[in-house]
């Protein structure tokens, strides 16, 4: 067990999980600029995580969110599990070699959001009964005015937002990984889990993207009919 | 020298003095009271006997109220805000909008939430004003904390502001060859990838250089390294550690016994 957590860590590993911190905040900045409806705020930690492994990844998450927030916004303090079993989560994936081609990605992003939502809703449940300090927790007060039960509420809007945002997130760092030249690949703990193998074309790409778009629409369409019907 | 991101006030008092370990256990002892006590008014009357009384004697009121102000209070409003109208609980109705109703109960339990959530942060903030983040992470790698742990949370400090600058270069620079960051929302989801790629290839590059340079300073040598400043751990420290501990366990069975 040990061993297993150290071999995710060498000298490069270190150096880049604070520089992939830096990156999750940054992101927030240029989300905003662009007012798009996705945080991506978990680039740099699935990064690592495909880079050095599970364990890397989930503290490269933790301590995003730690130092998230002490130093920009209190909220993001107490979701600290959340981000640690984000990277986890994609660690493990990129292991299992999910982390080749576009589709695989993209079951990637889907099983780290599905992560996100059941780990985020005890959270939301127990420290702010229901309701967070989100935009999202609109669609959750909705569905528990209709009499739905607070856990039922507040997964299934966790599950309406997280696949779109994770999936974005994880196709986003597989395109980094990409452009990365092998020599800098080469000298992190896991450079085997990346290497592109015959899906990751262009077309591969669009058709991925694609998927994402469709995802978009249903979740739309699904926040239509919650909040219409 | 880069600027770097700490909240740290440099002043003498009784607070600064303290061993930063002590501190911690104090910021835990007092998020663990305000969460697990079962009175409603303990989160309240902490900050008012505790963490308002602790800021004025570590002499930097002014920069904790200024803190409070601009990062706290807008966070915990909103939240209060959101759970009022949004928390489907009680039924004295106090006022309705659209199909959101404000009660009593769901008031009350708002205000408590926001003050436990104001304790906490207001806890940490004062840890941060008080306790230089390089005295914090020798003295815990002196209790034993690989090395690794402090350079992780220092360098984030460092690097944070300059790739938050970065951030802000990619974007002036991507606007100003013509791409458009504003308009449909297609276009803006299309900005994503020129603004993302450059931030972070560009950061990703320095890594290597970084990793050779910290591994000639000996990084990953397991040789004990000696420290230039010595941080003081007085009795006084050892023996307050030790009551916020109880403190701490006290309300932890306290709130095991009652529920």
């Amino acid at each position: 067990m040990l061993e297993k957590i150290k071999n995710n860590f060498n000298t490069q590993t270190w150096v880049l999980i604070p520089i992939a911190i830096a990156i999750n905040i940054a992101m927030g900045q240029i989300v905003l600029v662009l007012r798009l409806p996705v945080y991506l705020d978990s680039i740099g930690t699935v990064l690592v995580a495909a880079l050095c492994g599970p364990w890397a990844g989930a503290l490269t998450g933790a301590l995003s969110n730690i130092i998230w927030g002490l130093a920009i916004d209190p909220n993001a303090l107490p979701w600290w599990p959340v981000a640690f079993f984000i990277g986890y989560m994609a660690g493990r994936m990129a292991q299992w070699g999910f982390f080749k081609s576009w589709w695989k990605v993209v079951v990637t992003g889907f099983v780290v959001a599905l992560t996100a939502a059941i780990v985020s809703t005890p959270i939301a449940v127990y420290l702010y009964g229901g309701i967070t300090a989100s935009g999202s927790s609109f669609i959750t007060a909705y569905l528990l005015q209709t009499g739905q039960g607070i856990w039922e509420a507040v997964f299934s809007t966790n599950f309406l937002v997280e696949p779109v945002d994770k999936i974005t997130t994880a196709m986003i760092a597989f395109a980094i990984v990409l452009g990365l030249p092998k020599r800098t690949i080469g000298g992190y703990p896991k450079p085997q889990q990346v290497e592109a193998e015959g899906g990751a074309g262009r077309t591969q790409m669009y058709i991925a993207v694609g998927v994402v778009v469709l995802l978009v629409l249903f979740a739309a369409f699904m926040l239509r009919n919650i909040l219409g019907g | 020298m880069h600027e770097r991101l700490s909240f740290h006030i440099k002043r003498d008092s009784a607070l600064h003095r303290l061993n930063p370990l002590t501190k911690i256990f104090l910021v835990l002892a007092l998020i663990l009271v305000a969460f697990l006590n079962p009175w409603y008014w303990t989160p309240h009357l902490l900050v008012l006997i505790a963490i308002t009384p602790l800021s004025l004697l570590a002499r930097v009121g002014a920069e904790y109220f200024r803190a409070a102000a601009r990062l706290i209070l807008p966070a915990v409003g909103f939240l209060f805000l959101m759970q009022a109208f949004f928390q489907p609980v009680g039924e004295e109705i106090l006022f309705q909008f659209y199909f959101l109703d404000v009660t009593r109960e769901s008031l009350m339990f708002a205000f408590s939430n926001a003050m436990r959530i104001f304790v906490m942060v207001s806890a940490f903030t004062l840890f941060l004003l008080t306790t230089h983040p390089s005295e914090l992470m020798s003295d815990l790698t002196r209790r034993g904390l690989p090395g690794q742990f402090s350079y992780v949370i220092i360098s984030t400090l460092q690097i944070l502001p300059q790739i938050q600058a970065r951030a802000q270069t990619t974007i002036a620079a991507q606007r100003s060859r013509g791409l458009e960051t504003e308009g449909h929302f297609i276009k803006r989801a299309g900005s994503l990838i020129p603004l993302v790629g450059p931030l972070v290839l560009g950061s990703l590059v320095e890594v290597e250089e970084r990793a050779i340079a910290i591994e000639a300073r000996g990084f990953t040598s397991k040789s004990l390294k000696t420290s230039l400043h010595d941080i003081p751990d007085s009795s006084i420290d050892k023996a307050l550690r030790w009551a916020l501990a109880v403190i701490a366990i006290l309300s932890i069975t306290l709130k095991l016994w009652l529920s």
